[in-house]
């Protein structure tokens, strides 16, 4: 263990391409394999285990009320400023503003609402699971547990998991309500648009909805997986636990941007 | 006031109890973001002290900026070409709508330039390097590496702060001008692999015209702004770093937390501002 003032560490920038790319690969596959066994095992315990009573409550109003402030006010400004740069934009074609709550709803619906809050949750909910995990984990917490007979993944991962998904669906369908209302008051304020012309549910059908819902459902999934997976991977004390935290957010965060892309393209190309 | 004060003799205890640390817990907490920000500024005036004649330690801050940037291109890569095909998969219903496929690159050019490069790249810049800055500070300040540069006469914040605040900034911004070509290029692809639009007519439309270079210059002073917001509370939560290895942990997530938040707030602010 270095002292973290060498850090950064001078890049070994000469390494044969060949051998660089190989162990990326490599490094790539055994991560997603690590991810997928860690994903198997919480459904496992999820039916199997036996957790304390209580703990998932307890996760899900770390997850749900305490960051809905946050996910709130985040929410709000890119509802303001989402409604600002499409009338900016089509204003340069038609000046004809009256479109823009129906397309801003449908977009808000599918695309938006999940994937910003998503990206939000990702940041404020991925980060304190993997803090939490990685600071038992070099605490040694983790292995008493383990010398308990607990399985962590059964005691930590599984009660983060299940109420990931419960209120990660709930928030961002609140906090997606909350961006709508902003854009609606942005509209009204500096476009003129009337709230009863931006209040235009038209182009909301039931595929936009069923693949807004599909998506927040996946990354309520996807956060706690791939944050609990950098948490217990941690080792090295105090720069371990930074180390930890820094793979979660990036890790969680790109897993959402890699989900998106596919639900997307699948609901695209089904026709939804 | 007396309408309170009989308001609380008829309320049970319990309840008042409640609303009492309520208000409490919310003066509590407007006081502590307060006492944050306050410090970043603080912060602030510090690095701009140590900075004014321009005396930046070159070595230091390539050093940093090879670390942060090059190390973060993969991710900012995928990042953006994901994106870039996202734009144009849910924008092609819409345009599809309107019968103006020959719109469609200059609509996802439009949108990529001026605001979902900048903020994506931003939010990846402060996850990756942003966490990682405040990993790296919290733990020298929880080993006591901080004081012991200071036993040693050595000023922290300007031999560990300002190298990297400057560092990130720039990072930031060419990490911007690096996304916004990959988003485009994503783009171009998607639109060809899965939309049915060929890249000539993609690149058509992104020619036409109807993007002017304040759109991209929009988009690039947004990005500095965002690089100032994530340096400045990296720098500060790692600073303030308290409480062993779970508290670099806190910190980090402070640290995300207060970047996303404050990109979010400037960038709306700036939508408006910059024309």
């Amino acid at each position: 263990m270095g002292s973290p003032l060498e850090t950064p560490q001078p890049l070994v920038l000469h390494e044969r391409p060949l051998v660089k790319l190989g162990r990326v690969a490599l490094d790539a596959v055994s991560g997603v394999r690590a991810l997928v066994s860690l994903f198997l095992r919480t459904l496992w315990f999820t039916f199997r285990g036996s957790r304390p009573k209580g703990a998932t409550a307890l996760q899900a109003f770390e997850i749900g009320n305490r960051s809905a402030p946050f996910l709130a006010l985040t929410m709000a400004f890119i509802g303001m400023i989402l409604v600002y740069q499409s009338a900016v934009q089509l204003g340069r074609i038609v000046p004809d503003y009256s479109m823009v709550g129906a397309n801003y709803a449908e977009l808000l619906v599918r695309e938006l609402g999940p994937t910003i809050g998503g990206l939000m949750l990702a940041t404020r909910v991925g980060a304190g699971m993997a803090a939490e995990t990685a600071s038992m984990v070099v605490t040694e917490q983790v292995d008493a547990l383990r010398l308990c007979a607990a399985d962590p993944v059964d005691f930590l991962v599984v009660p983060r998991f299940l109420a990931s998904l419960v209120m990660t669906v709930v928030v961002i369908v609140l906090c997606s309500g909350l961006a709508y209302a902003t854009g609606a008051l942005t509209a009204l304020v500096a476009f003129d648009v009337r709230l009863d012309v931006f209040v235009n549910l038209s182009l909301v059908d039931f595929g936009d909805v069923a693949t807004g819902l599909t998506k927040s459902l996946a990354y309520g999934a996807a956060i706690p997986i791939c944050s609990c997976h950098c948490g217990l991977a941690a080792e090295g004390g105090s720069a371990g636990v930074g180390r930890a935290t820094t793979a979660a957010v990036v890790l969680s965060s790109l897993a959402i941007i890699v989900i998106n892309f596919f639900i997307s393209a699948s609901a695209f190309l089904v026709g939804l | 006031m007396g309408f309170l004060m009989a308001l609380s003799s008829r309320l049970p205890y319990r309840v008042w109890g409640d609303l009492r640390g309520f208000v409490a817990s919310l003066g509590g907490g407007v006081l502590l973001q307060a006492a944050t920000v306050g410090q970043m500024g603080v912060l602030l005036s510090r690095i701009a002290a140590r900075s004014t004649p321009a005396r930046l330690d070159r070595r230091e801050l390539v050093r940093h900026m090879e670390f942060m940037a090059i190390e973060s291109l993969p991710i900012v890569g995928v990042t953006a070409l994901f994106t870039g095909a996202i734009v144009i998969i849910q924008a092609a219903p819409v345009v599809q709508r309107f019968g103006a496929e020959g719109l469609l690159g200059w609509g996802a050019g439009f949108g990529v330039l001026r605001e979902i490069g900048p903020l994506l790249t931003a939010l990846m810049i402060s996850g990756r390097v942003g966490a990682n800055n405040t990993a790296d500070l919290g733990t020298m300040v929880v080993t006591e590496q901080v004081d012991g540069l200071r036993a040693l006469a050595i000023d922290p914040i300007a031999y560990l702060i300002v190298p990297r605040f400057f560092a990130l900034i720039a990072t930031l911004a060419l990490m911007t001008i690096f996304s916004d070509v990959l988003a485009l290029v994503g783009a171009a692809l998607a639109g060809e692999v899965l939309v049915g639009l060929t890249m000539h007519g993609f690149y058509n439309g992104f020619t036409s015209g109807l993007i002017e270079f304040k759109d991209v210059a929009h988009g690039l002073i947004k990005s500095v702004a965002f690089g100032f917001i994530v340096a400045l509370s990296s720098c500060h939560f790692g600073l303030a770093t308290t409480g062993g290895a779970p508290g670099v942990g806190r910190s980090v997530k402070a640290s995300v937390v207060a970047s996303a938040t404050g990109i979010f707030a400037l960038d709306y602010f700036l939508s408006f501002v910059v024309p």
